[in-house]
């Protein structure tokens, strides 16, 4: 089975990686960098394809935190719920795409299913190849902002589809959610649909986090 | 009648669609089915008719720009018929202005009914979800009703369905729509091939069908499912083609009555949970492997044909199965000859030929009908099973 690395010494070493097929959510409050923490996580190592879908931040932004991170583009794709709503005309390119706003469930899906199609398909990356089958990463940030304008019943459905054809597809899932802003229930209901879960805190100006769920890796920060 | 703007579901559903009926296009997450309502929007529009669409998680100018850029010029928003938006700013003063769900509901009552009483409006086109959402299924519908001034005023529904086969029912045994049209994929790992079902019809009660589809150029375009059955020489692939269709005589253990070795395509026909499938045997020869790929080429499905007596042809098999998996097909193995003596078993096959255990490995006899529809069977379940 294929590991992702995940540049954290403490899952790295212990298991080798993240195994395919794994959903993590990234408990996090506001302002504790959890974003970085989850593109960390997201950027494609060689030969392997991220998709990222985008509630908070334009394409061109994700692609530039990317960029300056030193990931070929060719591999990043973006899925933007933002850019739609104030400029209507924007059209789609292989690896981004736009919907009308984040309660476009039905769009969202679509593209989705789009890039992943045109990654297996070879048509995403300029006749660039990665692996076969494409080991891939895919980034949610932020479901905070999806249960904003969905009910969580229906984004739990939705959430639902989503993880199970990643885990099919044999890629990865990263979920960032604010923790101080949603009930216990909504909490756990998310949680349902994840093997791992990172919580990130912050004191006194210093983020830390703890890892549950993996195997092998003690739940420690 | 009003055309669905679909050529094939026109003409099953008998020229189109009555007016005053209640339509669903009921969509799978992931599923590129939105071409379906934008082409329905467009026939109306070029017929003259005056249309509402309804689009409470869009913008006019984001609604308009997709539904063109996905269209081409085949879509003239600007110059057709008259058309009338609700749209997310709507609901946006909806909300606001109406604090609660009731009295949200009865705003857009409200709405609706002005817009379709002074524009006299033929056809209601609304895209569902969060009016679903927002009030419940039959509230919502209730809302959309508000427009019928008459019995010729017709709804089209667009819904993201995330219940399944529980909410299809209720649309029709609830709430007597009319036409019920389901939008899958199969989904092995990657959708490779969508397609439409008629769930229901109301005027064409006999009609049932699930038909892939292609979308090229703006436009969907049906096609007729393939399923290729392959394998090496003399497994036995046209005896079990024509025993899928219950045509010729099986000739994969006589060879007297005519050449054993197949030279060109076996083509067969038959009807499997609501698909009209076409059967396309490839021979079975390596000089014939540059045919395989396009035998390929939007099929839905394949089955492998081995002959489980001989061992020497597993090699030949192997190869067959690496063209398969560059096209990323699904497929199940029928281990030919299982009832004679010496065949080999299932398990040691799967082993030999060095297969994932999720791909079937099913032992028949081609020459009895009932083993080779268990494996058509086994291979459109396989093919179909997120999709129901």
């Amino acid at each position: 089975m294929y590991l992702y690395k995940t540049g954290i010494a403490q899952i790295d070493d212990v298991s080798g990686g993240l195994e395919a097929g794994t959903n993590i959510l990234i408990l996090a409050p506001p302002m504790s960098y959890a974003e970085q923490l989850a593109y960390a996580l997201t950027k494609p190592s060689q030969g392997e394809y991220s998709i990222v879908l985008s509630t908070n931040e334009r394409a061109s932004e994700v692609i530039d935190f990317f960029k300056l991170a030193g990931t070929d583009k060719r591999f990043t794709g973006v899925i933007d719920a933002i850019t739609k709503s104030s400029t209507p005309g924007i059209i789609d390119t292989q690896r981004m795409m736009f919907v009308s706003s984040p309660t476009d469930l039905t769009g969202i899906g679509i593209k989705f299913s789009n890039m992943i199609e045109s990654i297996f398909e070879g048509d995403f990356s300029e006749g660039e190849t990665g692996l076969f089958p494409p080991p891939i990463r895919f980034c949610v940030n932020s479901i905070s902002t999806l249960l904003m304008y969905r009910r969580l019943e229906v984004l739990y459905q939705f959430l639902h589809v989503l993880t199970a054809k990643l885990k099919k597809t044999e890629g990865i899932g990263i979920y960032i959610l604010n923790n101080e802003s949603f009930d216990d229930k909504t909490l756990s209901l998310i949680k349902q649909l994840m093997n791992c879960v990172i919580e990130v805190k912050v004191e006194s100006n210093i983020s830390s986090f703890r890892i549950r769920g993996i195997r092998g890796v003690p739940a420690s920060g | 009648m009003i055309s669905t703007g679909v050529s094939g579901l026109d003409e099953l559903l008998g020229k189109g669609i009555p007016r005053g009926s209640r339509v669903l296009y009921s969509l799978e997450p992931g599923v590129d089915g939105q071409l379906f309502m934008i082409s329905s929007l467009s026939c109306s529009l070029k017929k003259g008719m005056s249309c509402m669409v309804i689009l409470p998680n869009a913008t006019v100018d984001a609604f308009r720009n997709d539904a063109v850029a996905r269209c081409g010029s085949r879509l003239d928003l600007k110059n057709a018929g008259s058309i009338i938006f609700l749209d997310a700013i709507d609901r946006e003063r909806i909300q606001k202005s109406a604090r609660t769900p009731e009295a949200q509901a009865r705003e857009w009552q409200a709405r609706i009914q002005k817009i379709c009483r002074e524009n006299k409006v033929d056809v209601i086109f609304a895209y569902f979800d969060l009016l679903y959402e927002d009030f419940g299924l039959e509230t919502a519908l209730k809302i959309l009703d508000a427009g019928r001034s008459d019995e010729k005023t017709t709804i089209f529904i667009e819904h993201l369905n995330l219940e399944g086969r529980d909410l299809l029912d209720r649309f029709t045994s609830e709430f007597s729509f009319n036409l019920v049209i389901a939008v899958r994929s199969s989904d092995r790992p990657i959708p490779h091939f969508t397609y439409f079902s008629l769930v229901h019809s109301s005027w064409k009660t006999s009609v049932s069908r699930s038909v892939p589809f292609i979308i090229s150029e703006g436009r969907i375009i049906p096609y007729i499912p393939n399923i290729v059955v392959t394998g090496p020489s003399q497994s036995g692939k046209s005896t079990f083609v024509a025993n899928a269709t219950r045509g010729s005589q099986p000739a994969d253990r006589t060879g007297h009555d005519r050449d054993p070795v197949s030279k060109a395509m076996d083509f067969g026909w038959l009807r499997w949970r609501d698909f009209d499938i076409s059967l396309h045997g490839t021979p079975g020869q390596d000089e014939y492997d540059p045919l395989i790929p396009a035998a390929l080429e939007h099929a839905m499905g394949v089955v492998l044909v081995i002959d489980a007596t001989r061992q020497d042809t597993f090699v030949r098999a192997r190869q067959v199965i690496d063209l398969i998996e560059r096209k990323n097909l699904p497929f199940i193995v029928a281990a030919n000859k299982s009832d004679l003596h010496g065949s080999i078993a299932a398990e040691t096959i799967r082993h030999k030929l060095e297969i994932q255990k999720t791909i079937p490995v099913y032992p028949i006899a081609a020459t009895r009908p009932a083993d080779v529809h268990r494996v058509l069977e086994a291979l459109v379940e396989y093919i179909t099973q997120y999709s129901r």
